[in-house]
């Protein structure tokens, strides 16, 4: 028999999480129960719609496009937001304050509207065409929008502090004396950075990594406003089977197969990662 | 059993009784009467043509909203909710209701009105109010001397250059490439597997020089008035709509591929009655020519056009001279290659 004490510590835990649970029930789990369970009643048949989904050619170019369109978000972010992070770990001050207002800006406007400024800055005439023209690098206007090169530099401004601060995080941890020590050793500054700080910053990066993919694989008003026809993703194709086909099982379909191929994913980085160090970096 | 567990199950419980008393909200009877359409020009024209007059007339509040949106339709109609109690919607949208089920059968006795119209224009699940067409459009700037005159001209990289912008469908694009193709207006339909692929082709010909791939009424007027596109097939009334601005836009009615906006009303509207009358009303000949000041979308009723100035005369689908240019789409044809040749299109623009 449980001692009082401990039922009541169970009481109060089950009373501080039972309204949130109770929301997330309401207006989460039960409605993509009944979402998933369209998947499965399809008049046609209990897995029409994922053999329609795995036979098709299209669906599965689409799947292809989405992956590499997440993979090569991820890495442009990487790239990007590595020095930024390091210029962040290493200011102090009014200096450090600002710099961070800067990567958390963005936060504070809509994605839509920020999607909307892409537009205007990459049309044909707009100004970033105009700019590459008149500098002598491009012969005429190249196409930045309604294409995958559209869709890859929306995502990368929306994604980008995802990488950011995980990387940050994890940097500020890393204890100098270790890189000074190396130094002491002997050790190049390539070494070193090879050797001890990457490893290091493992952790932020496989945290923010996992962050901007796992967002880029299911992100819909972007590629939907800077994309076009021939660069559809996993959520276009979801949007369209919902509003212009009406064939909501395979919309059900799709969605549960983006959600399988997630979790996959997410339990492949949390084996090989240490992936708790780097989300909840202290 | 432990107290935890008998917690859980009651709040379990609650939950359950909860979600299912949710539908009962959405189905208040003392809304007032909704009307739904596209936006922008169209819904300009139904507000100030149809429903305004019609509440004045009959001393109700008519609440006039947009986008309309076939899944919204579907979704309401499943859960029992109706928000919606006549609603504007393509063509297609009135065969799909019609297989799947979630629109009200029309009952023409009280529709007496629709006997005046083409035979084309009515459907069992839904009447068409308000005529318009897929025209060819162009940037002014790209070419201030004129721009295509026929989807062949539209076809012609050489004699027309520049980024092209088309629907993101099959719709549309299958009667403009057979037009391209040569094919005559009188043999565009019935669909046949051979016209199909011929469509297809044709527009595996012009694909490199889409940059555009559309999807919304309000993007060829925009993008052409950016210069992001030269020139792009687009819906008449938006680019009447455009142009009446003064956006640097051309267009032309020749070779316009003609269709209609359907009134439909939602199946288990509380108003069903009075979206009949509406329809009715808004079929009356002097509410279609009320259409014909707003110079965007045209009526469907033909007669009124004898009316119209020579300047209107040219904008209007439902004139004789014009509709001999024109080719009026076959919605059931547009829906049998939509369908049957989606694989094949979707391939097509993943190339």
């Amino acid at each position: 028999m449980r001692s009082a004490v401990t039922s009541r510590y169970n009481m109060q835990t089950v009373l501080l999480l039972a309204p949130a649970l109770l929301v997330l029930a309401a207006v989460f789990v039960i409605p993509l129960g009944r979402l998933f369970s369209l998947a499965f009643t399809d008049p046609a048949g209990t897995w029409v719609p994922f053999q329609t989904l795995l036979t098709s050619p299209v669906y599965r170019q689409v799947v292809a496009n989405t992956l590499v369109v997440a993979l090569a978000v991820t890495a442009i972010c990487a790239v990007l937001a590595w020095p930024v992070a390091y210029v962040l770990s290493r200011l102090k001050g009014v200096w450090f304050v600002i710099a961070l207002y800067g990567v958390l800006f963005p936060f504070w406007i809509s994605v839509l509207v920020r999607t909307f400024s892409w537009m205007l800055l990459l049309e044909r005439n707009g100004p970033l065409n105009r700019m590459l023209a008149g500098s002598g690098m491009t012969d005429g206007p190249i196409a930045l929008l309604f294409n995958n090169t559209g869709v890859m530099i929306g995502m990368v401004h929306v994604l980008l502090p995802y990488m950011i601060l995980p990387l940050y995080s994890a940097m500020t941890r890393i204890d100098r004396r270790l890189l000074l020590a190396s130094d002491g050793l002997g050790a190049g500054l390539l070494d070193t950075f090879r050797r001890i700080y990457l490893p290091l910053c493992l952790p932020g990066l496989a945290g923010g990594a996992t962050f901007v993919f796992l967002l880029s694989l299911g992100f819909f008003i972007t590629p939907a406003l800077l994309g076009g026809a021939n660069a559809i993703t996993l959520s276009m194709l979801i949007a369209s089977f919902v509003n212009d086909r009406l064939a909501w099982s395979l919309a059900a379909a799709g969605s549960l197969a983006l959600l399988l191929i997630v979790l996959l994913i997410m339990g492949l980085t949390a084996k090989m990662l240490p992936l708790e160090k780097g989300m909840f970096a202290k | 059993m432990h107290r935890r567990t008998f917690l859980l199950s009651v709040a379990a419980g609650a939950l359950v009784a909860g979600v299912s008393a949710f539908p009962r909200l959405g189905r208040a009877q003392n809304r007032p009467f909704t009307f739904t359409s596209f936006g922008g020009a169209l819904s300009d024209a139904e507000k100030s043509a149809f429903t305004d007059p019609f509440a004045e007339l009959k001393g109700i509040q008519i609440v006039n909203t947009s986008p309309t949106e076939t899944a919204k339709i579907k979704a309401m109609v499943e859960a029992g909710a109706v928000e919606w109690d006549l609603v504007d919607v393509g063509g297609r949208t009135v065969r799909q209701g019609d297989e799947e089920g979630f629109l009200e059968k029309l009952d023409l006795s009280k529709i007496p009105n629709a006997a005046n119209l083409e035979k084309g224009w009515v459907a069992p699940y839904g009447i068409a109010t308000s005529t318009g067409a897929t025209v060819m459009a162009w940037s002014t700037s790209s070419f201030p001397d004129g721009g295509p005159e026929s989807w062949a001209d539209f076809w012609d990289v050489k004699r027309f250059p520049g980024p092209r912008g088309l629907y993101k469908y099959f719709y549309y694009n299958y009667e403009a490439a057979l037009l391209a193709a040569g094919v005559k207006r009188e043999e565009i339909y019935p669909l046949t597997p051979e016209k199909a692929e011929m469509a297809l082709g044709k527009i595996k010909e012009i694909k490199s020089s889409v940059t555009v791939w559309w999807g919304s009424g309000a993007q060829p007027p925009q993008l052409l008035s950016s210069g992001e596109l030269a020139l792009s097939s687009a819906w008449s009334g938006r680019v009447l709509a455009a142009s009446q601005e003064g956006a640097p836009v051309g267009y032309t009615f020749k070779d316009g591929i003609a269709w209609a906006n359907w009134f439909v009303i939602p199946k288990g509207s509380p108003y069903a009655e009075l979206a009949h009358e509406l329809i009715d009303f808004s079929l009356a000949p002097e509410q279609q020519a009320k259409l014909l000041d707003l110079k965007t979308y045209g009526p469907v009723l033909g007669s009124v056009t004898s009316d119209a100035d020579a300047e209107t005369r040219k904008i209007l689908v439902m004139t004789p001279e014009n509709l001999k240019e024109m080719l009026i789409i076959s919605e059931s044809d547009a829906r049998k290659y939509m369908l049957e040749y989606e694989e094949q299109w979707n391939q097509l623009m993943l190339q």
